[in-house]
């Protein structure tokens, strides 16, 4: 492997640069980017695989100059995935049922998920919820929303549920994409321009 | 299949533009040399960018070579040079046209039925040929092409059942290599497939409502009027959605040629023609007068 190409650097580029690079590619394939993505494992690698090449050349550095600069703080490397890891303690009629449901999921067996569910008697709104991370792994996402919904006002104390909503709503966590914001951009232009003709139109009156 | 792939060229550089027109060009000579004229009259550039995209693990790319064309009888266009990415481009082209005759064959009603059997029927030789050469994602396609169908004629009001099933038959364009890339290129097709779909719907609402033809958008939203402001966000959220999976795919795929045209429809385009159609204000280019230019 060669970190510098890894890393999209070259061996003349600065210790900040690199650096620079570096954060800048940590953002893009952190794990909390790619939950509940089934590609989730391949940003993993990438992820590992940007913080090895940054350790080598900041080792490498750090030995030539003898400054001491070393690797620094990394993202993402051994960090367990945030509400990803389906698990939680179950009473109550359907309790072994949404055990093995969760197991399912976590396995990324969404056929069986999605089968179990329908056995289940009674929908309450940990059903829903569940029944939305199977439509959300899918990329399902309306029907993910509306099923987090329901279960949001089955149970609206219930945070597992509303954070399941919002990260739905977020396009993922820190650093997730928003490809329509900067589409979105223009318009808010185009409105700050309108306001500030009408502003014009009004003081020049005035005057 | 829409037309709705494609590059915002004022980002373009000129040398991506002109790549793109390569592209185009070469895979329209790619579709004629193996099937015939007939299938180089459906040439898109959603086609276009799957070509851009399945050959973008390759490192180099050739130079250009000049052909005329029906088009252009009197000037000689540089185009891409043919490579397998082109001939695997020009083999689905032909697949995804043919079962698009067949979705609207199954679909419409009077006169634009009777042209889509037309359609049908002189397609029927190029779409077997296509078949012998690609005959599992064929196999694929004609499977969520009747779960499609079947969900139409059951009215179903889940947008993400109908479009999950259209999603599938984009997706399985993309060959079995068994590999960490094919996983990639499978979830970016599936949601390209998904982000069609559903824009497709929403751009056909007051149509379909006038007609009284199935849509999914309509049917999910209880719409009573061909207004989208109501649903604007809702729907726009979900879209983005599927912009942003296809972006994180994106950035999972190796590039060797043509990141930055790439990147440019998926980041930039996709992101335009979805605000254009939720606010009525798309324009399909293309037709008989813009043929092959941005």
């Amino acid at each position: 492997m060669d970190p510098y190409k890894v890393l999209g650097v070259t061996p003349q580029t600065s210790d900040d640069d690199v650096k620079r690079a570096y954060r800048e590619l940590a953002r893009k394939y952190h794990p909390d980017n790619y939950i509940n993505n089934p590609l989730a494992d391949l940003a993993e690698a990438r992820m590992k695989e940007i913080n090895e090449a940054y350790d080598m050349i900041m080792n490498e550095r750090a030995g030539k100059s003898s400054s001491g600069a070393s690797g620094g703080q990394q993202y993402g490397g051994q960090q367990q995935y945030g509400g990803s890891q389906q698990q939680r303690a179950y009473s109550g009629a359907n309790a072994s049922l949404y055990s093995q449901v969760r197991q399912a999921i976590n396995q990324g067996n969404l056929g069986m998920a999605e089968a179990l569910l329908q056995r289940a008697n009674g929908r309450d709104a940990e059903w829903f919820y569940l029944m939305g991370t199977v439509y959300y792994r899918k990329g399902w996402y309306d029907e993910a929303a509306r099923a987090y919904t329901q279960a949001c006002q089955m149970d609206p104390s219930n945070m597992e549920y509303r954070t399941a909503l919002n990260n739905l709503n977020m396009s993922g966590g820190y650093g997730g994409y928003r490809p329509m914001q900067e589409a979105n951009l223009c318009d808010f232009c185009v409105q700050l321009a309108v306001c500030n003709c009408c502003l014009n139109a009004c003081c020049n009156a005035g005057c | 299949m829409f037309g709705f792939i494609r590059p915002v060229k004022p980002e373009l550089r000129v040398k991506e533009a002109d790549r793109f027109q390569q592209i185009y060009c070469g895979l329209c000579h790619a579709i004629r040399a193996r099937y015939g004229r007939f299938y180089t009259l459906f040439l898109s550039y959603d086609m276009t960018f799957f070509a851009l995209v399945v050959g973008c693990g390759e490192e180099d790319t050739a130079p250009p070579c000049r052909k005329r064309c029906d088009a252009h009888p009197l000037t000689r266009r540089p185009c891409a040079q043919t490579d397998a990415a082109l001939e695997l481009a020009a083999d689905v082209s032909v697949l995804l046209t043919y079962h698009k005759f067949r979705d609207s064959l199954a679909d419409e009603k009077g006169p634009k039925r009777a042209l889509a059997w037309l359609l049908c029927h002189l397609g029927r030789r190029g779409y077997e040929r296509a078949r012998a050469r690609l005959p599992e994602a064929d196999g694929e396609m004609v499977q969520a092409l009747d779960d499609l169908q079947q969900l139409e004629r059951a009215g179903c009001d889940s947008m993400d059942r109908a479009a999950d099933a259209s999603a599938r038959l984009t997706a399985a364009a993309v060959p079995h290599t068994g590999d960490a890339r094919e996983r990639v290129l499978r979830q970016m097709f599936y949601h390209i497939g998904r982000w069609i779909y559903l824009l497709d719907a929403a751009q056909d609402v007051a149509e379909d409502m006038e007609q009284d033809n199935y849509n999914p958008v309509v049917l999910r939203y209880g719409l009573r009027t061909p207004d989208l402001t109501e649903i604007k966000q809702p729907l726009e959220r979900t879209l983005e959605r599927s912009l942003a999976d296809i972006c994180m795919a994106y950035d999972l795929l190796d590039m060797g040629r043509d990141a930055d045209l790439i990147r440019n429809i998926i980041f930039l385009g996709m992101p335009l023609v979805t605000k254009q159609v939720l606010d009525g204000t798309y324009q399909t280019n293309g037709g008989w007068g813009k043929h092959g230019s941005l």
